[in-house]
């Protein structure tokens, strides 16, 4: 089992210009920017399980990411 | 010179998916790349094998994605965490012998300088703590003395992570180690100050916690060194391993670090001949702004 972060497109706010998560991810191209829908998503078999993401995404109230087990 | 990064049709079916995305969205060639291409853009780092939530990975990002011409610059690295790094990276580098980074970086810009007569060629060192202050001293000094003109970027883990958490000169006083129980008996050396007595034309001290800082800062050090003279960078990266940090909290350390008053509080020293050099390309760019807006 293996912890990988998930991001519910519903709360995410990358159309408003938010790309906290995109910023502080330690993995070069682990979370991207769907520019058709403006949502962040992960590339699971890229992501470390670092919950950085998680951090400052609920620092800043959007609580739009979760870690999951894969 | 537009396009140099290309690919040749016969290979394009045998060559993994990565490079692929990298000829095709690399930000090669772009003056304007920055931190605000993460996300959209292939980035010029791939899958390295650092820990899970490393600081010093975030501040590896930031930087790729800030040098100025990725395609006309060749780093230096050295021994110690950077070192699995940098076979990552989509830019030509040299691993050196620990401690001698700062001479190889000579030898190349001159020998560049020769090679390439008409091409701008841009050499940044990043090197971590031990081998930039402890073992590479000497190298690092020396080559401020001769004015040499490349970029040194110090990563400050402030102790040697790699081997198990040693006592190195940036240790803070006091600081209890894994391999050094005792506690460090002596002030953290003041590279910053020495580097500027040494004659550094552009000197900062920072954390990675925030990019666009790391940008500009960044872009500054490898303008200067490319005109003026060298120019010297410390970055905070902790070894959450080494501080007893999880995960997560890398970010939380770099900031907690930063605050007025604190050891990297940043600060940035900027020599007059730099200095003037930078209000021209401001003056530069605003009058492009303005160019282009009537």
């Amino acid at each position: 089992m293996y912890n990988v972060a998930e991001v519910n497109a519903e709360a995410c706010v990358a159309q408003k210009g938010c790309r906290l998560c995109i910023m502080y991810c330690p993995e070069a191209n682990c979370i991207q920017l769907d520019s058709q829908n403006m949502k962040a998503i992960i590339v699971e078999s890229r992501c470390k399980g670092c919950e950085l993401c998680v951090v400052v995404c609920d620092a800043a109230k959007h609580n739009a990411i979760t870690m999951v087990a894969r | 010179m537009a396009n140099r990064i290309q690919i040749n049709k016969e290979f394009i079916d045998i060559m993994p998916q990565d490079y692929l995305d990298l000829v095709d969205s690399g930000t090669f060639e772009n003056p304007n790349r920055g931190w605000k291409d993460f996300g959209t853009a292939t980035e010029l780092i791939a899958e390295h094998s650092l820990c899970a939530g490393c600081p010093e990975s975030i501040a590896f990002r930031h930087i790729m994605a800030s040098i100025p011409n990725p395609e006309d610059t060749v780093m230096v690295g050295s021994t110690g965490c950077t070192s699995l790094v940098f076979p990552m990276i989509a830019v030509h580098n040299i691993h050196s012998l620990f401690g001698n980074q700062n001479a190889i970086a000579t030898g190349l810009k001159r020998a560049l300088a020769v090679r390439f007569p008409d091409r701008v060629k841009d050499v940044i060192v990043l090197a971590g703590d031990g081998a930039t202050v402890d073992i590479g001293l000497d190298m690092t000094l020396q080559s401020w003395f001769r004015k040499e003109r490349f970029t040194t970027i110090c990563f400050d883990n402030e102790l040697y992570a790699n081997t198990g958490g040693q006592e190195s000169g940036l240790m803070q006083k006091g600081f209890l180690a894994k391999m050094a129980p005792v506690g460090k008996r002596f002030e953290k050396v003041r590279l910053p100050e020495i580097a500027r007595e040494s004659g550094c034309d552009y000197v900062a001290i920072m954390t990675a916690s925030k990019p666009s800082l790391v940008e500009k800062v960044i872009k500054q050090a490898v303008l200067i060194a490319r005109e003026i003279g060298p120019t010297y960078v410390q970055i905070y990266t902790p070894c959450i391993l080494e501080i007893g940090k999880q995960s997560m909290e890398g970010l939380q350390e770099m900031r907690t670090s930063e605050a007025p008053g604190e050891r990297f509080k940043f600060r940035e020293f900027i020599s007059p001949e730099a200095q003037s050099f930078l209000d021209g390309l401001a003056e530069k760019k605003k009058a492009e702004k303005i160019a282009a807006t009537t």
